[in-house]
C-alpha cells in the first residue's frame, strides 16, 4: 500500500504532536511536580515579622512514601501541609514555630549541634533559650535546618522515641510526645530562592540513614522562597 | 576468508531433515515491539511479585519502605519477557527441543512495519539502530536542554534540586549508553558486510538481541525518572549509589543491559571482520572504518565485562546488602571507581575511534584523494585502543589514590595523545593540496577537526595532575569532553547519517535544510561549549543547580547558544524525517561517486547484499589515480576467486 504524499505527512505531524505532548506531560506531570508553597503569615504582634509554624516526624504517613521522615508546614487557613517549600517576604524577619514529634541521637559531628544566623544566635527550646545542643545527652538532635545560603543552620532536639505517646504517622498533634522549637531569621534584603536541608542523616532503613527522603524535596530537603 | 551463505547452503529439504532424524519446527508466533512490550509487562509483575514474596518482610524494607529486590527481579524478569515478546527464545528452544527452524525470507523491499520486529537481516538492524540511537540523542539532549534552562539564572529554579540531578543522571548515562553505540550499531551493522564483501554477519541473531537489549536498557534507563531517578550520576560512585532510591536500580539494570548488548556486539563485529572478508579484501585493503569498528570491538570485549561486574557488585550491595563497595562496613568505594573506570576511560576511545574512522572514511571521498598514510591512521587505532587500558587512574587523581601512582598514568595519558596525533594528522595530509567538495558531510567532517582540536588539546592539559587538581569536577572538564565526544562523535554522525542516506533509504536529504542545520549546530555547538572553559576556570563545579551569580552572563550566553544547538539538531531531524517520509527525492546509485565497495551494490541493496562473493581487487580510496580498475569484481569467475583466495593478485 503506497500512502500519498499529504497522507504521509499527515501520519509524521500527528506522531510529531504525540512526541511533544508525552514530552510535555513527563515535564509538568512529573518532573515539575513540586510539593505546594506555603507562605508564611504576618505575625499578629511583631512588626515587620511574619510567623511560620511548621512540624516534623518520623513518618510522613501520606503521599508516595509514607513511610518517611518529613515536614509539614501550617498554611494561612490552620491546615497542615505535606511540603518543605515556605515563602516569606524579603527584608522581613521570619518567626519559625517548630513543633519536633521524631526521636533524636547523638551526632556525628557536634558542630552540628550550634544554633547559628538567627536572631541572638539562639533558638527556644520549649521555652528556653539555648545556643548549643548537647546531642550526647538526653534525646539527642532529632533534625537540622539548614540554609547554607542564609547562614542558618538550626538543630531542632529530639523526643524519646519509647514515649508511650510517641507519634507514629503524621501530621500528629499536641497530645502526643514533642518540643517546641522557636528561633527567628532574616530574610535578606533581596529576592532569592533559597535551598535548605536537613543535615543529619535520618533516612532509617538507607545505608548510614542517608538516600530516600535525605535529598528528596517534600521530606528532608526543600526551599525558602524570599519574594518581594 | 569469506563464507559461502547462500540460500542454497541451509537445509531447505524435508527429505534431508527425515533423513537427518530431524524435522522442521512448526512456526511459532512472530514476535514484534508490541508484544516484547507485553510479555515485558508481564515478567515484570512476576518479576516484583516474587520480590515481594522473598523479602517484603526485611528489616530494612519495612524502614525503608523500599524492596530493591524487587525492585531487581522486576527490571530483569521484565528484560527477559520483553525478549521473549520479540520472539527472541523461539529459535534455541526449537533447537534445543531437536526441531530446525526455518528463517522468515528476506526480501529486498524493506517494509516499514519490518523494523518494529526481531530481523536478522543486517540492513533492517542496521536501521533500527539507526532510529533507537537517535532516539537515544534526542532524550539526551533534551535532558541537556533541560539542564542549561536550570543553569539561566542561579536563584530562579526550574527544578528542585534533587529533580535537577536526576536530569543530569539521566542526560550522561543516556549519551553514554548512546554513544557507543552510535557509529557501531548503524553503521557498523549495515555497512560492514557490504564493506567487506559479506552476506551477512557473523551472528545473525545476536546482532539482533544486542539492538533489542539498547531498546530494553532505553526503557529502563528512563523508567528511572519516574522513581526519583539516580543522583549519582552516570558514574555511579559509591557510597552514594548503594544509597540512592529505586531509580539507582534501573541505573544498574539498564546499564547492565546496554553492557551485554556492547559484548555480543562487539563479538558479532570481530567474528564477523575477521572471518568474512571477502576474497582479496586483505588487511591493508579494508575500509578505514572497519579498522576502527574492530579496535572499537576489540576495546568493548575486553573491557565492558569488567563493568558489568561492578554492576553487578553494585546490585548486590543494594539488594542484599553485601557491603563490597561500602568502606563502613569493610568494602572499597576504590573497587567501584576503579571497575568503573577501566572500562569508563576505554569508553571514551570506543566513542572516539570510530568516529575518527568515520570521518577519515568520508575525507578521501570529498577530497577526492587517497587516504594519506593509510598504514599510520590504521596503527593510530591500535596504538590508542592498546593504550587506552593504562590510563583510567587519571579518574582517580583528586581520590585519594596512591599518589605514587599519578606520574605513571600521568605519562600514559600523554602518551595516548600521540597514536591520536596520527589520526588528525593523517586526515590533515588527506586534506593538503585536496579539491574540497564542500557538500553538507564534508562540512561536519570539516567541523570534527576544528572542534576536535579544542577537545583534544585541553585534555593534554587535563591529564597533567597539577591542572587536574585545579579543575577537576569543574565545567572545564565538562567542557573538554562535550569538545571530544559530542564535537568529534555527533557531528561525525549527523555527516554520516546525510552520507549514507542514499544508500539506507535511497532518498537524499534536502541540501539547504541540510546546510542552514550544520551551521546553526556548529555556531550553537561552539557558543554552548566555549564558555564553559572560562565558566569552570572560575569555578563552577558540575552538577550543581546553583552557582555563583558572577557567572550568571557566561550561563546565560551557552544557555542561549544550547538552544540554538537544539533548533539545528531539530531542523536536522525534520530534514531527515521529512525527506524519508515525505519528499523522498530519489539520490541515484551512488551520488557522492564513493569509490568504496558498499556503494557498488547500488540501492535497493540485494537482500543477500552480492548474487556471488565479490573478489576485491584494490583499495576503496584510490581517488584520482589513474587507470585503477575497478574497486572490486561483483561476479567472479570462480578460478578468479580461488586464485584471489589463494593470496596472489
Amino acid at each position: 500500500m503506497r500512502l500519498s504524499k499529504g497522507a504521509r505527512a499527515g501520519i509524521v505531524l500527528v506522531s510529531a504532536a504525540i512526541a511533544i505532548g508525552l514530552i510535555l506531560f513527563g515535564i509538568f506531570g512529573y518532573l515539575r511536580t513540586y510539593p505546594p508553597t506555603v507562605a508564611a503569615t504576618p505575625s499578629p504582634t511583631q512588626p515587620n515579622t511574619v510567623d511560620l509554624t511548621l512540624q516534623v516526624e518520623g513518618a510522613v504517613g501520606t503521599g508516595p512514601h509514607p513511610q518517611w521522615v518529613g515536614w509539614y508546614a501550617k498554611d494561612a487557613a490552620g491546615k497542615w501541609v505535606r511540603t518543605t517549600i515556605y515563602q516569606v517576604p524579603e527584608k522581613t524577619y521570619v518567626h519559625v514555630t517548630v513543633y519536633e514529634y521524631d526521636s533524636g541521637g547523638p551526632l556525628r559531628n557536634p558542630y552540628w549541634g550550634k544554633v547559628l544566623g538567627t536572631q541572638g544566635g539562639v533558638e527556644y527550646l520549649n521555652g528556653k533559650p539555648v545556643s548549643v545542643l548537647d546531642a550526647a545527652s538526653g534525646n539527642g538532635v532529632a533534625h537540622t535546618i539548614d540554609a547554607p545560603s542564609l547562614g542558618l543552620n538550626i538543630p531542632v532536639w529530639g523526643v524519646n522515641g519509647n514515649a508511650k505517646n510517641f507519634c507514629q504517622q503524621g501530621p500528629c498533634n499536641p497530645s502526643e510526645a514533642h518540643n517546641v522549637i522557636t528561633f527567628t531569621f532574616y530574610s535578606g534584603n533581596t529576592t532569592h530562592t533559597y535551598r535548605w536541608q536537613c543535615f543529619i542523616p535520618c533516612g532509617v532503613g538507607y545505608l548510614e540513614g542517608n538516600g530516600g527522603p535525605m535529598a528528596e524535596t517534600g521530606y528532608m530537603a526543600g526551599f525558602f522562597k524570599v519574594v518581594a | 576468508m569469506a563464507v559461502e551463505m547462500s540460500p542454497s547452503a541451509a537445509i531447505v529439504d524435508q527429505r534431508d531433515l527425515e533423513a537427518r532424524g530431524l524435522k522442521f519446527a512448526r512456526a511459532w508466533f512472530t514476535g514484534n515491539f508490541f508484544t516484547g512490550l507485553v510479555g515485558g509487562a508481564i515478567f515484570y509483575a512476576f518479576g516484583h511479585w516474587l520480590g515481594n514474596f522473598i523479602a517484603s518482610g526485611y528489616t530494612v524494607v519495612v524502614n525503608s519502605g523500599q524492596n530493591e529486590i524487587a525492585v531487581y527481579l522486576a527490571l530483569i524478569f521484565g528484560a527477559v519477557g520483553f525478549l521473549a515478546g520479540l520472539g527472541v527464545f523461539n529459535y534455541p528452544i526449537q533447537k534445543l527441543l531437536g526441531w530446525e527452524p526455518k528463517d522468515p525470507p528476506k526480501s529486498e523491499k524493506r517494509t516499514f512495519w519490518e523494523h518494529f520486529t526481531y530481523s536478522t537481516d543486517h540492513k533492517v538492524v542496521g536501521v533500527q539502530y539507526l532510529f533507537v540511537t537517535l532516539l537515544f540523542f534526542l532524550t539526551g539532549g533534551l535532558l541537556a536542554l533541560a539542564i542549561r534552562t536550570e543553569l539561566l539564572s542561579p536563584t530562579y529554579h526550574i527544578w528542585a534540586a534533587d529533580t535537577y540531578i536526576e536530569v543530569v543522571g539521566e542526560h550522561g548515562t543516556i549519551m553514554m549508553a548512546m554513544a557507543t553505540s552510535l557509529v557501531l550499531g548503524p553503521f557498523g551493522n549495515y555497512l560492514v558486510p557490504l564493506m567487506i564483501g559479506s552476506k551477512k554477519m557473523a551472528f545473525p541473531r545476536l546482532e539482533a538481541v544486542s539492538l533489542w537489549l539498547l531498546v530494553a536498557a532505553y526503557m529502563v534507563i528512563i523508567s528511572a525518572l519516574w522513581q526519583g531517578g539516580f543522583q549519582a550520576g552516570w558514574t555511579g560512585y559509591a557510597p552514594l549509589s548503594i544509597q540512592g532510591g529505586p531509580g539507582q536500580s534501573d541505573y544498574d539494570v539498564g546499564f547492565a543491559l546496554v553492557g551485554i548488548g556492547m559484548i555480543i556486539g562487539s563479538l558479532n563485529m570481530v567474528a564477523t571482520i575477521i572471518n568474512y572478508r571477502a576474497p582479496g579484501m586483505k588487511w591493508s585493503r579494508m575500509p578505514i572504518l572497519v579498522w576502527g569498528l574492530l579496535t572499537t570491538a576489540f576495546t568493548m570485549l575486553l573491557s565492558v565485562p569488567v563493568f558489568a561486574d561492578g554492576l553487578f557488585i553494585m546490585g548486590l550491595d543494594r539488594a542484599v546488602r553485601t557491603s563490597m563497595l561500602y568502606a563502613g562496613h569493610g568494602g572499597s568505594s576504590f573497587l567501584w571507581e576503579n571497575l568503573f573506570w577501566f572500562f569508563g576511560h576505554p569508553e571514551v576511545y570506543l566513542m572516539a575511534m570510530p568516529g575518527f574512522a568515520m570521518t577519515m572514511e568520508l575525507l578521501p571521498v570529498f577530497a577526492r584523494k587517497p587516504v594519506f598514510a593509510y598504514k599510520t591512521s590504521a596503527a593510530g587505532m591500535i596504538g590508542i585502543a592498546a593504550l587506552s587500558f593504562f590510563v583510567w587512574q587519571h579518574h582517580l587523581f583528586m581520590s585519594g589514590m596512591n599518589p605514587d601512582m599519578r606520574p605513571l598514568f600521568m605519562l600514559t595519558t600523554e602518551l595516548i595523545s600521540i597514536p591520536t596525533g596520527f589520526l588528525y594528522l593523517v586526515s590533515m595530509g588527506t586534506l593538503w593540496r585536496a579539491k574540497i567538495r564542500f557538500e553538507v558531510p564534508m562540512l561536519f567532517v570539516l567541523a570534527v577537526f576544528w572542534n576536535f582540536l579544542w577537545g583534544g588539546v585541553t585534555g593534554v592539559f587535563n591529564s597533567d595532575v597539577p591542572v587536574d587538581t585545579l579543575v577537576h569536577g569543574s565545567f572545564f572538564v565538562l567542557a573538554h569532553f562535550h569538545f571530544t565526544i559530542m564535537g568529534q562523535l555527533v557531528f561525525i554522525v549527523l555527516g554520516a547519517i546525510y552520507y549514507y542516506t542514499p544508500l539506507l533509504f535511497g532518498v537524499r536529504l534536502n541540501d539547504k535544510l541540510g546546510k542552514w542545520s550544520f551551521w546553526l549546530i556548529l555556531l550553537g555547538f561552539n557558543g554552548t561549549f566555549l564558555p564553559l572553559f572560562m565558566v569552570g576556570l572560575l569555578g563552577q563545579p558540575r552538577r550543581v543547580f546553583e552557582y555563583a551569580l558572577r557567572l550568571q552572563h557566561l550561563n546565560q550566553f551557552a544557555s542561549i547558544s544550547s538552544y540554538v544547538l537544539g533548533f539545528g539538531i531539530l531542523l536536522y531531524v525534520f530534514n531527515l524525517i521529512w525527506s524519508l517520509a515525505v519528499w523522498r527525492t530519489p539520490a541515484g546509485p551512488n551520488p557522492w561517486r564513493s569509490e568504496g565497495l558498499e556503494w557498488q551494490v547500488g540501492y535497493p541493496v540485494p537482500a543477500d547484499n552480492f548474487e556471488e562473493i565479490p573478489v576485491v581487487l584494490r583499495s576503496p580510496y584510490q581517488y584520482g589515480v589513474k587507470d585503477r580498475g575497478p574497486v572490486a569484481e561483483l561476479h567472479p569467475s570462480a578460478e578468479q576467486a580461488a586464485v584471489v583466495a589463494g593470496g596472489e593478485e
